[in-house]
């Protein structure tokens, strides 16, 4: 009896151990698929005190009708630690004749102070000039981030002070060329003299767009244009001045610019680049490392037609090489289909946008590599969309405008008014979630980034510092959002903040391999690349599973090659050109 | 006996009748004789064809059509040999022939019809904007062909290119009301042809266009009690929805080749 009892007590703790073993396991599991299945990015532009409004730019002259629509850009972004505290800010662009330029300045738990006014940056718009653009760069090696404000008109060169406070130094630069009517601006050092070059993608010709002297400012043509602004280069002389040596560096352009990146595509110690051009052939420049370049775009791309709109760079494939990523424009009436440009590391690449999955993302603007999961492979997110407005569709227009025999497109007076109506609007941003390499999945929906609003930029930081990286999209004609990652993997991390020893002084353009037990992957300090925004200047590598990296080389801009062993992941470090040891960021905030 | 007068008639009928009858036969051995003429020049580009002489093809392609513009299947050939080399320049060839070609017989449809697809051929190889032109001039073409001669090759290939416009042109009415007559003229004929299912695929694909899938598999059905062992019909009523608006959307776009090549047009014909 007592046995059975016994026995008895037994089976029922058993029974019950077991039922709640199984509730235990039920819970958890159902746990993790919550965790799998909610959205991995916030929206916390309103708590972070971000949330303006960008306005388009109207023109008051007799384009007007069709100006604003087709100017329907501005909207930018440049992530930037101006103040040097390793909190990344934000320098944010309006477009409308009062509108202010913001710069939040980074309080550290997604909290911003907008500090444009006081620090004497806000007022990038006027009668005749109209943001479109920003970066942010030392141009004269005092270790601080100044800040080149592009515009259709006139840049603006703002020195930064060291105090919070920025002076105006355009024209003492060298930089204040009216009407380059400039789109964006990247900055890296071609010519291996240590200090940072200043490339600059020009959209329109040469014409004050605000009183137009010729209505013939238009492209001629919607494959072949070559009456636009083409590219301006502007060597840094290291005395605090540029000189214009398009010419002399073997450049000079007259396609409709959009945007420009560089990279060391051939691993040769020298940065080459990237032309990405509407309505026609983008260009793509080798770096011959004598201060000149050779247009190979016929050899490595071959010839386009379509409407790039985007670069950036990265090895999405793991591969060692850095391969580039281009928008075009994909609608139901004109499927261009992105390019996605793998390296195949002898001077070619295959565009593998339609294997990988990543062909249509719409009427594409920024496009970024970003390794969201931290899992080790480059995912991408681009944004798009060009008018999102009334019912009526502007491309019935566009269709009977080209359709009409000898017609003058170049003619700004031939084009149909725009109106309120809609051209590829509504669109989904998409999120790349790269499988591994060779396939990528759209998760926007699952994480909540699948905005209709008309993006344009995206900028990429981990302005938390905790490992994740996070997104800034500005939008055309509204609000921007600022994607906080919440993402729940346990996968590592490390980023590296780079100090070099010349004017350089981010060192943009250093390369950095790190080697876990799996695999080596490469990324480099960015100079700007991407339509309409610049990401951190951080080099951001997810690990996986990897805690630890066995090896970190950095090859700097001057050359000189380092390397630190057993180094421990989920750290942020500085990496000082020379210096024997990495030191860990500690965060001030 | 027949008077003078009676003479002088039948003398004079006599005399309008050889001429006549010798008129006829130097224009049907001119007829013959042109005939002949484009025969063998026919046979000689397709010789040249074969040898993997393509340029020396396009010459005797080109020849047999100065001599007989109307004949579908010369200008057939010749275009599919222009495809096969594929190169901007032999596409700008081949339209800037039919375009003198059309100058030369402005009544001749098959001229206009080969025209039309001369612009097709060429669109895969311009960029987006000049495709949409191309494909444009290419129905303006087909029209004039179909002004000429109402035929079921006429609608069913307008018809067909209307379908590659996206709904917001407004075509796609249009193409379901060639392909609606295309049908009925391809029912009228005494013997039912494989390619006759075409225009009921279309059809179908039209409806799809505007957002009506039922309407569309109702067709497809349809027309598999027709054409039990269409390939085309049995794919797309195969599909869900999801699985066939992204078969559509690829199939339609607009810068891949289409298949222009009417050999089945003769080919049946020969079994």
């Amino acid at each position: 009896m007592g046995k059975r009892m016994v026995s008895k007590h037994v089976c029922y703790t058993g029974c019950w151990i077991f039922v709640v073993a199984v509730i235990l396991s039920w819970a958890q599991v159902a746990a993790e698929d919550n965790i799998s299945q909610a959205a991995w990015f916030k929206d916390v532009s309103v708590s972070a005190g971000i949330d303006f409004k960008h306005t388009n730019r109207s023109f008051d002259n007799a384009y007007g009708s069709i100006m604003e629509g087709y100017t329907a850009l501005g909207a930018a972004v440049a992530v930037g630690d101006y103040n040097a505290d390793g909190f990344d800010d934000l320098f944010v662009t309006d477009s409308k004749e009062s509108g202010k330029n913001r710069l939040y300045r980074n309080e550290g738990g997604f909290t911003f102070t907008e500090v444009g006014e006081i620090a004497g940056v806000a007022d990038g718009n006027d009668a005749v000039n109209a943001s479109a653009n920003a970066l942010w760069f030392d141009y004269n090696g005092d270790r601080r981030l100044d800040l080149l404000v592009v515009r259709f008109g006139r840049n603006l060169l703002y020195e930064n002070q060291g105090d919070g406070t920025f002076k105006e130094v355009s024209k003492r630069a060298g930089l204040s060329h009216p009407y380059l009517n400039c789109i964006v601006a990247i900055a890296f050092d071609y010519d291996l003299d240590q200090d940072l070059d200043l490339f600059l993608g020009n959209y329109f010709q040469a014409v004050n767009l605000f009183n137009p002297s010729t209505s013939k400012f238009f492209p001629e043509s919607f494959e072949t244009a070559n009456n636009g602004g083409g590219v301006t280069l502007y060597r840094n002389n290291g005395d605090g001045t540029f000189e214009d040596v398009t010419d002399a560096a073997g450049i000079r352009l007259s396609g409709w610019t959009l945007d420009l990146g560089h990279a060391d595509v051939d691993h040769d110690g020298d940065d080459d680049f990237y032309v990405a051009a509407d309505f026609g052939t983008d260009r793509f420049f080798l770096n011959q490392g004598d201060g000149t370049f050779v247009d190979v775009t016929e050899q490595s791309v071959g010839i386009d037609t379509k409407k790039g709109m985007n670069t950036d760079w990265g090895d999405f494939n793991n591969d060692g090489l850095f391969d580039l990523f281009v928008t075009n424009i994909t609608d139901e009436y004109m499927r261009e289909g992105n390019f996605l440009w793998q390296n195949n590391g002898d001077g070619t690449f295959s565009d593998v946008a339609r294997e990988t999955g990543t062909y249509d993302t719409g009427w594409g603007w920024a496009g970024k590599f970003l390794d969201f999961d931290n899992d080790g492979w480059l995912d991408l997110f681009t944004v798009n969309g060009w008018v999102s407005g009334g019912k009526a569709n502007y491309v019935v227009d566009i269709f009977e405008l080209i359709v009409q025999p000898g017609i003058d497109l170049s003619d700004a007076t031939n084009w149909p008014p725009m109106g309120d109506k809609t051209l590829s609007g509504y669109q989904e941003n998409v999120l790349f979630h790269n499988q591994g390499g060779m396939l990528f999945k759209n998760e926007a929906a699952r994480h909540q980034v699948n905005s209709k609003l008309d993006g344009r930029g995206v900028g990429v930081a981990d302005f938390d510092n905790d490992g994740r990286l996070d997104m800034y999209v500005s939008n055309a004609n509204a609000k921007p959002f600022l994607y906080r990652n919440v993402q729940p993997t346990e996968n590592h991390w490390v980023q590296f903040m780079l100090e070099g020893k010349g004017v350089n002084s981010a060192a943009i353009g250093a390369r950095i391999w790190v080697t876990t037990q799996e695999q080596t992957l490469v990324s480099f300090v960015n100079g700007g690349n991407g339509f309409a925004s610049q990401s951190t200047q951080k080099v951001h590598f997810g690990l996986g599973e990897s805690d630890r990296l066995e090896n970190v080389r950095i090859i700097w801009p001057s050359g000189k090659e380092q390397e630190f062993k057993n180094v421990q992941a989920d750290q942020i470090y500085l990496a000082v050109e020379g210096e024997k040891s990495l030191s860990q960021f500690k965060s001030k905030k | 006996m027949p008077t003078h007068l009676t003479r002088i008639i039948i003398v004079g009928v006599d005399s309008f009748m050889k001429r006549l009858i010798l008129m006829c036969l130097l224009l049907v051995g001119f007829d013959v004789a042109y005939a002949d003429r484009a025969k063998s020049s026919f046979e000689a580009a397709n010789k040249a064809r074969d040898t993997g002489d393509l340029l020396q093809a396009l010459d005797h392609y080109e020849a047999a059509l100065n001599s007989e513009p109307n004949n579908l299947k010369y200008g057939n050939d010749y275009r599919q040999a222009v495809v096969q080399i594929n190169q901007v320049e032999s596409y700008e060839r081949c339209i800037a022939f039919f375009e003198k070609l059309t100058t030369q017989h402005t009544k001749i449809p098959n001229v206009w019809m080969n025209f039309g697809y001369a612009y097709v051929d060429k669109i895969p190889v311009e960029g987006a904007i000049t495709q949409v032109l191309l494909a444009n001039t290419a129905l303006g073409y087909f029209s004039k062909a179909l002004e000429l001669e109402d035929s079921w090759l006429g609608h069913y290939t307008r018809g067909n290119s209307y379908l590659y416009w996206p709904a917001i042109f407004g075509r796609t009415p249009l193409a379901i009301e060639d392909l609606e007559k295309a049908i009925a003229l391809s029912e009228k004929e005494k013997k039912s042809r494989s390619f006759h299912v075409r225009p009921y695929v279309g059809l179908g694909e039209a409806h799809w266009r505007l957002d009506d899938v039922t309407k569309a598999r109702e067709i497809w059905k349809s027309a598999a009690k027709r054409f039990p062992d269409n390939e085309d019909l049995k794919k797309r009523l195969s599909m869900d929805d999801e699985a066939l608006t992204a078969f559509l959307t690829t199939h339609f776009e607009p810068g891949k080749r289409v298949n222009t090549d009417l050999n089945i047009l003769w080919e049946e014909e020969q079994q």
